[in-house]
């Protein structure tokens, strides 16, 4: 699925509209914890899995910025219509993330984007 | 030869992840494989958003020779009560503030651990000292 569908289909807003690159993406991650994303996601043997990976989180702090950077994950996706504030905002363009937010919630933006197509991220023990 | 060194300011969430930002930026400019990066970046991570969540606050180094990448963690106490307990996947002292800022999973210690090739701690109620060294490969 590319990143522009997604803003289409689903009526997100771009907040670093700059940055926004049309990007094919095939995987999600949902979490809130950002411990659980760092886990599970550093878990994934090929680099390539993660370029195509967006992280659906309620965390609209810039922690969920710094995770989604340490992991090299591109794009991060606020549910349920939450507002970045500025200096999230700031970090996530000073850090190359594309941040985007929906108005649906968690649950309801994934099933949306399991049945068009889109994959989870497996834990793969070490 | 490369060495940094970056201050850790207990609870401040907004900084969090400052440092190893930094790290991450030097080793991606350094070319350093992409594999070893996120191993680095996860460690480090891990460390500097325990040093927030659990300690007075502290310092982290940063040092890069032709042989291994050395982080070391520095904080003012109080300490890790239960080494065993806090190496115990799940096993968190977390506060509210502390999950609402996306953290206290309980799985601090054994990222960092998991990560690394060697970790080693010292912690008594003055402070605590985390080393992790990553070998490079010749």
């Amino acid at each position: 699925m590319k990143l522009s569908e997604l803003v289409s289909l689903y009526d997100c807003k771009v907040y670093t509209k700059d940055l926004f690159q049309d990007l094919e993406f095939k995987y999600a991650f949902c979490a809130d914890l950002m411990s659980d994303a760092l886990m599970i996601l550093n878990s994934v043997q090929d680099d390539t899995i993660l370029k195509e990976t967006i992280l659906i989180t309620g965390l609209t702090t810039n922690q969920s910025i710094r995770t989604a950077e340490m992991l090299d994950v591109r794009v991060v996706l606020l549910v349920r219509g939450k507002i970045p504030s500025l200096k999230v905002v700031d970090l996530a363009i000073e850090s190359n993330i594309i941040l985007l937010s929906t108005e649906h919630t968690m649950f309801n933006i994934s099933g949306l984007l399991y049945e068009d197509g889109i994959r989870g991220i497996t834990y793969n023990h070490l | 030869m490369i060495q940094k060194e970056y201050q850790i300011i207990a609870k401040n969430y907004d900084l969090a992840g400052r440092a190893s930002s930094d790290i991450k930026r030097t080793l991606v400019a350094l070319d350093f494989p992409k594999s070893l990066i996120k191993r680095v970046c996860a460690a480090s991570y891990e460390a500097e958003i325990n040093t927030v969540i659990h300690s007075f606050g502290g310092y982290a180094t940063f040092f890069l020779d032709d042989e291994k990448i050395v982080l070391e963690f520095y904080d003012d106490g109080p300490g890790i009560h239960d080494l065993d307990l806090a190496m115990t996947e799940g096993y968190s002292t977390a506060t509210e503030l502390d999950h609402k800022n996306g953290f206290g999973a309980g799985m601090g210690l054994p990222n960092i651990k998991r990560s690394s090739d060697h970790l080693e701690i010292h912690s008594s109620i003055d402070g605590t000292h985390l080393i992790i060294i990553f070998f490079l490969e010749s």
